[in-house]
């Protein structure tokens, strides 16, 4: 691991935390209210006290984006929390008993992995519904085939590793074999492969509000801030500047934890894979 | 050229999968609650109606029937008919196809044209200042929103400075320049994201290459840098290229759908969507399946492809 690379993952780390904190400390750090109305500062240009500006209805636009972070994040990691949940257990048996079972689990996979994620997550939040945990929904189905091929990838490598072989040999049962030698060798690509989706689970929420089939109004969303504001965009364009600003800087982070993390944990891949 | 049974045994490969993907589909869009008919006459449903529109459908029908019938529709050309205005969904598919696969293919190529380039130059020169400004502009890439970057293009080039349209659309057989002129933001808007991740992974391909001796030994024999790079490195890198330039083409068909909303283009993703949003499910559900069809030859091409670069994975 490089300085330049251990800098890149601080950094990575450094934004990730610090818009989570903003975002769950929100309330006490917000200088207006995401959904108090004042019509009076309708379109507002930033100042001092409101630097983002104000919206077409006079609402705060940083205190929006703020708001808009605890959706974009709580909706990530819910996704991704719960592809975990259930792409783990079926990567590691897919990847431990191979044959027949490995086909059944991973074929039908196959066929959700066949579609664009976007397109997959559109359809399926036209069947769930729209709204904050329909999508988490929707999303953590499309991730859950993306983890358990990292798992099942990561478990075929293990097993042909010398000591698992040993641990075998000395008589360890398959339980004690996949959680004592196998799940911590998962550990790791797991990691990276859940900080790229927290990523593209953020840009995938912000389109999906955007295209309005993912959150609806009041809550606000980055998506659906950029999806309103188009419409007076040239007399203000704060309102559609900084919540896409604000994406990208989430995303940012999320991606280059990812890349500090895989450099760490494979040196011989070099930087900024 | 690959030989005959290699493509044949790809594609014998990518028949279940293409069931899977109707049945899946068909499901989906069967599993939504509540009864398309009533879902669909809103307001102005009647018993009459419902009952009328349960007949033009076979809504009634057993579930296997159905799926039948649209399986069987499908092998003969007929989509069927939309929910909306009773049009014939083959007729929509045809018209709304070839701009989707136009936007796709100029982004893919305009992904490539810049993404490949710059990861060979940033590999090429490892640690280098070109390689740590396209690390840095790499990262910045892939993090961006294509929607929101359409949207500033649109704001600033169209709006402000007045240079682009944001809207409209011409078909190439018509005009060609105009047709270009219509497509460039949208082309840049999706092929942005798509040439950062590109970039990233031909440098990291090169990277792979580059140490290896035949790559020393061309060096020892007096090579100059820039034939190295495109006749030793490139073709040894190629395989992760074109895997990720397949795997890309496939991305855009669904960044398609944002790209194509925002600049009001006549595309597949616009028409899945606007089906999505009126409930329209004999659209969405074969605009689904033509896009996912679409992700799946772009692979088969892909794997093709390999034994075209690489004479060993042919005997696999």
């Amino acid at each position: 691991m490089t300085r330049g690379t251990s800098a890149v993952a601080v950094t990575g780390l450094a934004i990730v935390v610090l818009l989570a904190l903003l975002a769950f400390a929100a309330p006490l750090v917000l200088p207006g209210s995401p959904t108090a109305i004042a019509s009076a500062a309708a379109l507002q240009a930033p100042t001092v006290v409101e630097p983002f500006g104000m919206d077409d209805l006079g609402r705060s636009v940083l205190s929006r984006v703020i708001h808009g972070y605890r959706v974009s994040l709580g909706v990530a990691l819910a996704s991704v929390v719960m592809a975990v949940l259930i792409g783990l257990p079926l990567g590691l048996l897919a990847g431990y008993a191979e044959g027949v079972l490995d086909q059944l689990i991973m074929r039908p996979l196959d066929i959700l992995m066949a579609f664009p994620a976007i397109l997959l997550a559109i359809a399926l939040t036209s069947v769930f519904g729209t709204g904050v945990l329909l999508v988490s929904l929707a999303l953590a189905i499309v991730y859950v085939p993306i983890v358990a091929r990292v798992v099942r990838a990561a478990v075929l490598a293990t097993k042909a590793e010398v000591y698992v072989e040993g641990a075998r040999a000395v008589g360890a049962t398959a339980r004690r074999l996949v959680l004592r030698h196998i799940v911590p060798n998962c550990v790791t690509p797991l990691l990276v492969q859940a900080s790229v989706l927290m990523a593209i689970a953020i840009l995938v929420e912000a389109a999906l509000s955007f295209l309005g089939v993912g959150v609806r109004p009041p809550t606000p969303s980055l998506g659906l801030m950029l999806s309103d504001g188009r419409g007076f965009m040239l007399q203000a364009p704060w309102v559609v500047v900084f919540p896409g600003l604000a994406i990208l800087l989430a995303v940012l982070g999320f991606n280059m934890l990812a890349d500090g993390l895989r450099d760490w944990l494979d040196p011989q891949q070099g930087t900024g894979r | 050229m690959p030989s005959l049974t290699y493509v044949v045994r790809r594609l014998a490969l990518a028949a279940p999968l293409l069931l899977g993907m109707s049945v899946l589909v068909f499901g989906l869009m069967r599993v939504i609650p509540g009864d398309p008919a009533v879902v669909v006459l809103g307001y102005k449903a009647t018993p009459e109606s419902i009952r009328a529109m349960r007949e033009t459908f076979h809504l009634d029908e057993p579930l296997l029937t159905q799926y039948a019938r649209w399986c069987g529709g499908i092998l003969r050309g007929d989509f069927g008919i939309d929910f909306r205005q009773n049009e014939p969904i083959g007729r929509m598919l045809v018209e709304r196809l070839p701009v989707t696969i136009e936007l796709t293919a100029l982004a893919s190529l305009a992904a490539a044209l810049v993404g490949v380039p710059l990861g060979l130059l940033a590999g090429a020169r490892r640690g280098g200042a070109a390689d740590r400004a396209s690390l840095a502009l790499g990262l910045l890439g892939i993090s961006l929103p294509d929607f929101w970057l359409g949207i500033m293009l649109i704001l600033v080039l169209s709006l402000a400075a007045g240079v682009l349209p944001s809207s409209g659309f011409v078909p190439f057989a018509e005009a060609p320049l105009e047709n270009l002129w219509y497509l460039a933001l949208p082309t840049l808007t999706l092929a942005s994201s798509r040439a950062a991740a590109l970039g990233r992974l031909t440098r990291a391909a090169v990277l792979d290459v580059v140490h290896r001796p035949f790559v020393q030994f061309a060096r020892a024999k007096g090579l100059a840098e820039g034939a190295i790079l495109v006749r030793h490195v490139l073709p040894n890198a190629a395989i992760p290229i074109v895997t990720v330039i397949g795997l890309q083409v496939g991305y855009m068909l669904g960044g398609a759908i944002v790209v194509e909303t925002i600049f009001a283009l006549p595309g597949l993703g616009r028409m899945t969507l606007d089906a999505v949003l009126e409930r329209n499910y004999p659209v969405v559900q074969s605009g689904l399946l033509v896009v996912g069809a679409m992700f799946m030859a772009v692979n088969l091409v892909t794997d093709v492809l390999y034994g075209l670069i690489d004479p060993r994975l042919r005997r696999r």
